[in-house]
């Protein structure tokens, strides 16, 4: 697994670690039962600091994504893939009634959006 | 937890200028402090002080529980300390400083060196004169690390150096913390302490204007923006506390602390304003916001001293 961090995004980096871990989870990359990264590995290869990527794997386990394994570490947990692929739609439904509100704020109408990511869409 | 390290009122000046002025703060053991300010806001002169270098006029300074002034030497042979430009002798090779240096740490110091300065891929018998900036760095930090010490102080470690190889200091200085060791870090480099740090430590013009995790000060503040209709108008007094606020035209930008959105919006509707944008600020935003809040208000006395004290 790697993490792409960017400080600078507006969202908490713990809170990255935490959406990534869970989008790999959803799409497949991470199977149930599979071993992630150590603390401190996730931290020395993504550059962050400790804590924080402690943070995130605390959240996980207690939304039961992540198992603890005796002396070996966190695994993906069997129930993980369902909550994941139910958050991921929560998380871009966070994202994108963030990016409605800018646009409302412009001015920009529901058509015109809709428009917008029907094309996007299309582009991508 | 026990302190690591302490200023208690700690105040230092050179001729007219005040570097540091009846500061205090106090980092515990296991973290990763940034202290971050402008330039001369006296974040190398807390450093010198804390390591002995210099003498504070007053107030004192404790590392690992030492003072600074009376346990010099003993600070600095538990202490890892790397300066932005390190003193290095040119005319010896790789392998040799860290020969030279080992005598003044208990055994074991070589080994580690060896093992570091491999892991930074440096030729042990490459001349330090011939050396390229960033692999010197490379090799002030082995040496300050080699003696596996309780706290590693980094004075701006990586400015001017490649991304490569401050993208290698980040990991040994996360490597540092994962082991329950302290860090004091200075450093321009904003977005690599909001990556690393717990806790961010900010000076400017020689005061502390803020000690807090960096997790707190980030989930607390907040920037609002509102275009108020024209630029007679008054802005609506913003519920929480403000850091700082600029007007560009009728454009107005608050940093808030704990700011009350739902107050906020509500006021606004009432004034029949537009609804203000609120965003989460990263640390360079409420770091120069800070900064510039600070200059504004006034604790000018250095500002105005310091021409004086420049030769023209």
């Amino acid at each position: 697994m790697i993490c792409q961090i960017d400080p600078n995004n507006g969202i908490a980096i713990y809170e990255q670690i935490e959406r990534q871990v869970k989008f790999a989870v959803a799409n497949g990359s991470l199977v149930v039962g599979e071993r992630i990264p150590s603390v401190r590995e996730l931290a020395t290869q993504a550059a962050v600091n400790v804590n924080t990527v402690a943070r995130a794997y605390r959240e996980l386990q207690q939304q039961g994504i992540l198992n603890s394994i005796r002396g070996t570490g966190l695994a993906v947990a069997a129930e993980a893939p369902e909550i994941c692929r139910r958050s991921r739609m929560q998380m871009i439904r966070d994202r994108l009634r963030f990016v409605l509100q800018e646009a409302k704020q412009n001015q920009i109408s529901l058509d015109e959006i809709t428009t917008l990511v029907t094309t996007e869409w299309q582009d991508l | 937890m026990k302190s690591v390290i302490e200023l208690k009122n700690t105040s230092k000046r050179f001729g007219k200028v005040i570097a540091l002025d009846g500061v205090s703060f106090s980092v515990p053991a296991g973290v990763v402090c940034a202290v971050l300010g402008s330039n001369g806001a006296g974040k190398s002169t807390a450093i010198r002080l804390l390591l002995g270098l210099e003498d504070p006029d007053s107030g004192s300074t404790e590392v690992l529980g030492m003072n600074s002034r009376t346990h010099a030497l003993e600070i600095r042979q538990r202490v890892g300390y790397v300066a932005d430009q390190p003193p290095l002798y040119d005319w010896m090779t790789v392998a040799e400083i860290g020969w030279f240096a080992s005598g003044f740490y208990p055994t074991g110091y070589q080994q580690e060196y060896t093992r570091l300065i491999e892991r930074f891929q440096l030729q042990p018998d490459q001349k330090i004169g011939g050396l390229s900036k960033g692999m010197k760095a490379k090799v002030a930090l082995s040496l300050a690390m080699a003696h596996r010490p309780e706290l590693l102080i980094l004075d701006e470690p990586t400015s001017g150096l490649d991304p490569l190889v401050r993208r290698e200091f980040l990991e040994s200085m996360i490597d540092i913390s994962a082991e329950g060791r302290t860090v004091l870090l200075s450093s321009h480099q904003v977005s690599e302490v909001e990556r690393v740090a717990d806790m961010v430590a900010i000076l400017l013009n020689g005061h502390l204007v803020c000690l807090e995790r960096l997790e707190d000060l980030k989930r607390t503040t907040q920037e609002v923006q509102l275009s108020l209709p024209d630029s007679a108008a008054t802005p609506p007094s913003i519920p929480g506390s403000v850091l700082a606020h600029v007007a560009f035209g009728h454009d107005h930008i608050w940093m808030v602390r704990d700011l009350q959105a739902e107050t906020l919006l509500q006021t606004c509707s009432e004034l029949s304003l537009p609804t203000p944008i609120i965003r989460k600020p990263n640390l360079e935003d409420i770091l120069l916001a800070m900064l510039r809040e600070y200059r504004k208000d006034g604790h000018p006395h250095r500002e105005q001293r310091q021409p004086e004290s420049e030769p023209v």
